[in-house]
């Protein structure tokens, strides 16, 4: 027992807190603790303004690159009819963008041009704030994981909007009452799948995203597959009815409307 | 109608080795054929005939015909870009003058049609002879709704059937046609449709229409209404698009001809039940698309309709116009993607059906109708030439 008490009077007295006799010692302490971390703070700031410098300059001088490219591109191309030439060529393909193809050509140049200028910008700016700082962060990738999540976000919502429409416009065709609800299935199901897809890529959450998307998927893929096996069981068997006096038949020809005993095909070619 | 016979006037010239008509038959039955070769050879001397088919049965029935036989393709409905840049290459290459080109089922064409159609390409001064067949009212919906009208409204022509199956062609014609056509196969995209009136009238080709009385016509291969009119409307569209600078300008009209009525049925009225409710269903669902398509004007309309009784529906003829012209817009501008869009455009399709209907339920002679609404589509062409230029410009 005497020998733990020596031992810890032996570990504690070098270390125990000083005694302050007075209150000017206290702000003295709390004073210089405070410029110090202000003395840190500005350090830090000083090491990493050229990055931050850099970062603003390379996307300055890369943006207006890219203008002067872009503006070049569209003389040019308006010059030599690129236009004319591709509605010349091009037919009916599916993708059909909305702006000329020489706009489409230099807007794509323009864009280009500030990424790779965000690019080194941030690399530029990710090597200053490595130097400027003791903690082994670097801020590089979790930029580049932030900008895929967020092109993640948008290519699923678009995806999500493109198959809702899909989905709506073929189940009124097909005069699925229901049509709306499939349409909202459809788009829930590719939000949830993104939203899961988003979180994992930032490696937020963990294996709760993985476990809430497989409840939530597999919660809606129910929901919808209840909805329509329940719902349109007389609509697969008119189907398959009509698909079966239809076999050998070729064309298109509605099933015939019965009116008062006569029947009569309506032939829209 | 061009009447007076040219057979008797068709002597060959000596120093030409070539045929007079080049007569292209698009895949049918052998009975079928041999039916269409004895009629031909009672109307065009054998020695004047180039024939061109894909089944070589024929040939021991008729060994005085010079029949080329042809590779066997892809039966489709009506001829494609394929077939005109190949038709044009028999043509050339065996020195034709004329060409006559029959499409499936045209065994049902009378000899007097096929009189008429060779007449025509044969001896009158037009680069493109068109049929104009006699249909049942309840038949050729699509072309009444909105290939004849558009047709017309921006082309200036009255042909009443824009996608004939049957068809004769000047030597200049079928270059034209298969210069349009070679543009789609060498995308690789040979069952693409080519719009030969639209052509003629960029051309400046004289085009000649034909009275040929009843045919079968052939039904597409495609097994669902959606995706049929999305190709056809989709082929009108683009081609109306790539013509802009040719139909914006306003030109006359050829003179009216004698409205012929359509053969009477025997039959009821179809029942326009099943089309209204998929045109409310349609209203409840695909009214935020729509609305990204039409003006509030014309969703106001739809509206009406959608609350009208079976009964009393009718779509006003302005209504349908400008329904189809903000739809060409919407193509144009690709306001939305372009397969939503026409799909979008199935349900008002059917309304439109049911409505032509009820109109001839109420006594109405269908080709009246018709004409209406293609009369309407004329009156309303300002309005889709003003959006076409300023899409911007406020649109109530």
């Amino acid at each position: 027992m005497r020998y733990i008490f020596a031992t810890w009077l032996q570990t504690n007295v070098p270390t125990a807190p000083p005694v302050y006799a007075n209150n000017g010692s206290i702000w003295h302490h709390m004073s210089e603790a405070l410029f110090q971390s202000l003395y840190r703070v500005l350090a830090l700031l000083v090491a990493i303004l050229p990055g931050f410098l850099a970062f603003f300059v390379a996307l300055a001088v890369f943006t207006a690159m890219g203008m002067a490219i872009s503006a070049l591109l569209r003389r040019g191309l308006t010059a030599v009819k690129f236009d004319d030439r591709m509605a010349r060529d091009r037919v009916n393909v599916d993708w059909t963008p909305s702006s000329s193809p020489t706009a489409l050509v230099a807007r794509v140049s323009f864009w280009v041009c500030v990424l790779l200028g965000l690019i080194i910008g941030v690399s530029a700016f990710d090597a200053s704030y490595a130097t400027g700082t003791t903690l082994p962060i670097s801020l590089l990738p979790y930029l580049t994981h932030a900008v895929g999540a967020i092109l993640l976000l948008v290519a699923g919502n678009l995806i999500a909007r493109f198959l809702a429409r899909t989905v709506l416009i073929g189940a009124v065709n097909a005069q699925m009452q229901y049509a709306r609800f499939l349409s909202l299935g459809v788009k829930w199901l590719v939000l949830v799948l993104t939203a899961a897809m988003v979180l994992e890529h930032l490696e937020i959450g963990g294996h709760v995203v993985e476990l809430a998307f497989g409840i939530l998927f597999g919660g809606i893929v129910l929901t919808l597959a209840l909805a329509v096996g329940l719902g349109s069981r007389e609509l697969v068997s008119r189907s398959l009815e009509s698909h079966a006096e239809r076999t050998g038949e070729r064309g298109v020809v509605p099933p015939p409307v019965t009116t008062g005993g006569h029947a009569e095909s309506l032939r829209h070619f | 109608m061009a009447t007076a016979n040219p057979i008797p006037d068709m002597s060959p010239a000596p120093s030409r080795t070539g045929a007079s008509l080049l007569v292209l038959f698009a895949a049918m039955p052998a009975e079928q054929l041999e039916s269409l070769l004895d009629k031909l050879i009672h109307i065009v001397p054998p020695d004047e005939l180039l024939v061109a088919a894909e089944d070589l049965a024929t040939v021991e029935v008729h060994p005085e015909l010079r029949i080329l036989p042809l590779p066997e393709t892809t039966a489709y409905w009506t001829f494609t870009s394929a077939d005109f840049v190949r038709v044009y290459q028999l043509a050339q290459k065996h020195e034709a003058r004329a060409i006559l080109m029959l499409g499936p089922e045209a065994g049902s064409l009378s000899s007097s049609a096929l009189f008429d159609l060779c007449n025509g390409v044969l001896t009158a001064p037009s680069d493109l002879t068109m049929p104009r067949y006699a249909l049942p009212a309840n038949a050729g919906l699509v072309n009444s709704a909105i290939l004849y009208p558009l047709t017309r409204a921006l082309f200036s022509q009255r042909a009443r059937y824009p996608l004939a199956v049957d068809m004769g062609l000047s030597l200049r014609m079928a270059e034209r046609l298969a210069a349009a056509g070679q543009r789609f196969t060498a995308a690789n995209q040979g069952t693409a449709l080519i719009w030969p009136l639209n052509e003629a009238s960029v051309a400046g080709f004289m085009i000649t229409e034909m009275d040929v009385g009843s045919r079968e016509l052939p039904q597409p291969i495609e097994a669902d209404l959606n995706s049929v009119l999305a190709l056809v409307a989709g082929s009108l569209f683009a081609d109306i698009e790539a013509k802009a600078a040719f139909w914006q300008r306003s030109r006359s009209l050829p003179p009216a001809r004698s409205i012929l009525s359509q053969p009477q049925t025997t039959e009821a009225a179809a029942d326009v039940t099943p089309m209204l409710d998929s045109f409310r269903l349609a209203y409840t669902n695909l009214r935020e698309i729509w609305s990204l398509v039409l003006p509030p004007n014309s969703l106001l309309g739809l509206k009406r309709l959608s609350l009208a009784d079976a009964t009393t529906f009718r779509m006003p003829e302005s209504l349908w116009a400008r329904i189809i012209y903000d739809f060409l817009l919407a193509y144009r501008l690709r306001t939305i993607n372009r397969g939503h869009l026409l799909g979008a455009l199935t349900p008002l399709y059917l309304a439109w059906v049911a409505s032509h209907i009820n109109v001839l339920a109420s006594g109405t002679d269908s080709e009246r109708h018709v004409e209406a609404v293609a009369a309407a589509f004329e009156a309303e062409k300002p309005y889709l030439v003003s959006r076409w230029r300023w899409p911007d410009r406020f649109n109530p």
